[in-house]
């Protein structure tokens, strides 16, 4: 039974402090419960939260959602965004998450990944290092979700197939976000065009797709 | 609340709905209507906004929907298929109306532990039920029904199927996403999202299907362009009758053993989506193939949540009898790759109508499918929880007659059990159980129960039953008992029925 690895990653530094963490955990939540009312997302995925502000930190190991409890995310006070180090860390943690395909056995499917952060990478160097080693983890796709005050939508272009910027960081907008990223999550089970192009549900109107 | 849109549908009537979608499927977004008595269902994507696509659906609302449901008999099918109503076009989106599906369809106990999932209220998707981790850790038991509820289940869909092709249409994406079932109490389907519909010849399919229901030939023609030299490309497969018949074959399939009949241990590819393309396309395998074992299934790769259903060495297909495992043959093996020889819908229904004769209910009180079907042994058993018949099991092996005085074996037998009923397809060959019965011949003629120990049919309805090995006839409200050997005429019309009884006896 291959298993849908969907890696979260969340910006807790200080820049996210207040309503748009708070929205954060309330989407999470919401995320959760919607997929566990879908039928097919409960067979197949798995879901890993990784906060990151100086030092990256998996808040949830690759869980399957029936015994998932999305685990406390503490108000961001640390300065220090420290992105390259987060998706550094994400990597290892897929390499040792997910099951690759051998001659012998299946693998899990291709992971996907949703980014939730304002833009920045304190560690702009490492940044730059770690962007192939992303790219060869073969995502089925990568979703940037830009938030915060003057998000930077440069950095995340260079790994994300997809970037979505929040005009407000309110709690209905990342609610409807959420919403989406679950839609989303359980497309790959709905039925598939003759033009044989997954149609992704729309994104909630108030989040722009830039990319 | 939302706010309620207030629009014309393309026939000129009113049409109403909150603006917040419900619900969202591959292809189309639902809004409800205040009234609850409609949704509205607007495909996603601007582009089939086109006069072509809006000539296929008011087609789909009118001319099609009148072929089958203003015929003699045809408010039958309203409770088996969800046919569109009308066609909308709103905000540059094109769409349709359909009637709200029947509350059984939408689960009323949900999960178990209070419904943890939260799915009460929510529609009963047959993904739920063919699912064994489903089954096994989720769903609430009175939500579950038991494994006869599976057969009616079929029965119905095979059916619909059955008149949709008899019309020259095929539904082009049929999946257990868009058939709802209700296994807890009617053992009803209802076949939804029938605006895909394929007319031969006539309108392109729009969607090839859901993955785990998309025919072999099909995918693996996808890539394909669809249009060569301003014609469709015939190298390029789409949905169609045939492929139909694979996807009820795998529904089928799912609904009576919790797993998928293409996934199995084969790897074709490193990468799993060209590994999925190819184990359900170009390369697919039936994982009970009776020589090429490559495809088996490892019980080391399953979740404990999957068993036992997911292992086929213990619950393998056969456990669905033998007229079924001749049509999963024919579907998994020759019809694989060979789309003529695939099953019937009409096949489908009749041979599980014959099955469900053959269905015992099993002694064991735990036992959660709670049926089984005689494996013609001498020592029947319940293949899923293991309990032994105990008692006496009486066979009945059905013949007709097609010239006086004699008669031949129409094989086809009916396993008697306590309290059960005999019906007029089983006493005449030339009726048969589908929407054409009449109000009278639904009801039942006898019944079988043990008392005083003996097998006695009660007769209720028929005129000519006559103890053939005594020589007497048995009137009405008189009994006959069922022994070994015996020999009983249930009718002397043209078609009627002989019983020759066999006893199974495991004390």
């Amino acid at each position: 039974m291959r298993r849908l690895p969907v890696y979260i990653l969340v910006q807790t530094s200080g820049a996210m402090r207040g309503e748009p963490i708070e929205a954060i955990k309330v989407g999470l939540e919401t995320m959760v419960s919607s997929l566990r009312q879908d039928p097919f997302a409960l067979e197949s995925v798995h879901l890993s939260v990784i906060t990151f502000n100086r030092y990256p930190e998996q808040i949830l190991p690759l869980t399957e959602l029936e015994n998932m409890q999305i685990p406390a995310i503490a108000q961001p006070t640390a300065a220090g965004t420290h992105l390259g180090e987060a998706l550094e860390f994400m990597c290892k943690k897929i390499d040792s998450e997910v099951v690759l395909s051998t001659p012998e056995r299946k693998g899990d499917w291709m992971p996907l990944l949703f980014v939730m952060c304002d833009g920045r990478a304190s560690d702009s160097q490492l940044f730059q290092q770690i962007i192939p080693v992303v790219k060869q983890k073969h995502f089925g796709s990568i979703v940037a979700c830009l938030v915060g005050h003057n998000p930077r939508k440069e950095n995340v272009e260079q790994f994300a197939g997809s970037v979505v910027n929040m005009d407000t960081a309110d709690s209905s907008t990342i609610r409807s976000f959420f919403k989406w990223v679950s839609a989303s999550v359980s497309v790959g089970n709905r039925s598939v065009g003759a033009a044989d192009e997954i149609i992704l549900p729309p994104p909630p109107p108030e989040v722009h797709t830039i990319v | 609340m939302a706010k309620i849109i207030k629009i014309k549908a393309i026939d000129g009537s009113d049409v109403e709905f909150y603006d917040e979608v419900k619900a969202s499927g591959g292809m189309k977004d639902v809004y409800f209507s205040p009234t609850k008595q409609y949704v509205v269902a607007f495909f996603r994507d601007a582009k089939l906004n086109n006069p072509q696509n809006k000539d296929r659906l008011e087609t789909i609302c009118n001319s099609y929907k009148e072929r089958i449901f203003n015929q003699v008999g045809g408010s039958y099918w309203q409770n088996l298929l969800a046919w569109p109503d009308k066609v909308v076009q709103h905000g540059g989106l094109i769409g349709i109306v359909v009637p709200f599906y029947p509350s059984n369809f939408f689960f009323a106990k949900g999960s178990i532990n209070n419904d943890f999932l939260g799915i009460r209220g929510k529609e009963k998707n047959g993904k739920w039920f063919v699912s064994a981790k489903n089954q096994n850790r989720h769903l609430d038991p009175q939500e579950r029904g038991d494994w006869f509820k599976y057969f009616q289940i079929l029965i119905n869909i095979s059916r619909a199927i059955r008149r949709l092709h008899a019309a020259g249409l095929a539904h082009s994406d049929l999946s257990c996403n868009n058939v709802l079932v209700d296994p807890c109490t009617s053992g009803s389907g209802l076949i939804i999202d029938i605006d895909g519909l394929v007319v031969p010849g006539k309108y392109p399919p729009e969607v090839i299907g859901t993955p785990d229901f998309i025919a072999p030939e099909v995918l693996a023609t996808k890539h394909l362009p669809m249009v060569l030299n301003n014609a469709i490309n015939p190298a390029r497969k789409l949905p169609c009758i045939q492929t139909d018949r694979h996807a009820l074959a795998v529904l089928a399939y799912m609904y009576l053993l919790y797993r998928h009949p293409l996934r199995g241990k084969k790897i074709h590819d490193a990468d799993p989506v060209k590994d999925e393309d190819l184990s359900m396309g170009a390369n697919a395998l039936f994982i009970e193939h009776p020589t090429d074992k490559s495809n088996r299934v490892k019980v080391n790769d399953l979740q404990p949540s999957q068993l036992p259903q997911g292992d086929p060495q213990k619950i393998p297909y056969t456990v669905c009898g033998p007229y079924l495992k001749k049509l999963f043959d024919r579907a998994f093996i020759d019809g694989l790759h060979n789309p003529a020889s695939r099953p019937s819908a009409q096949d489908w229904e009749d041979a599980l109508l014959k099955t469900v004769d053959l269905m015992q209910p099993c002694q064991n009180p735990k036992c959660w499918h709670k049926w089984f079907v005689f494996d013609n042994t001498a020592k029947p058993k319940c293949p899923f929880c293991g309990a032994e018949y105990k008692g006496q099991l009486p066979v009945l092996n059905l013949y007709s007659s097609r010239r006086a005085g004699s008669f031949t074996p129409d094989d086809y037998r009916l396993m008697v059990y306590h309290n059960q009923y005999l019906y007029p397809w089983h006493v005449n060959r030339n009726i048969s159980p589908n929407e054409k019965l009449t109000a009278e011949q639904k009801k039942p003629v006898g019944y079988f129960v043990f008392h005083g120990n003996k097998w006695l049919l009660v007769n209720q309805r028929l005129n000519d039953l006559e103890d053939k090995t005594e020589g007497e006839r048995i009137p009405l409200n008189q009994a006959v008992e069922i022994a070994d050997g015996k020999k009983i005429l249930l009718s002397k019309e043209k078609g009627g029925r002989l019983i020759i009884v066999q006893l199974v006896a495991n004390v």
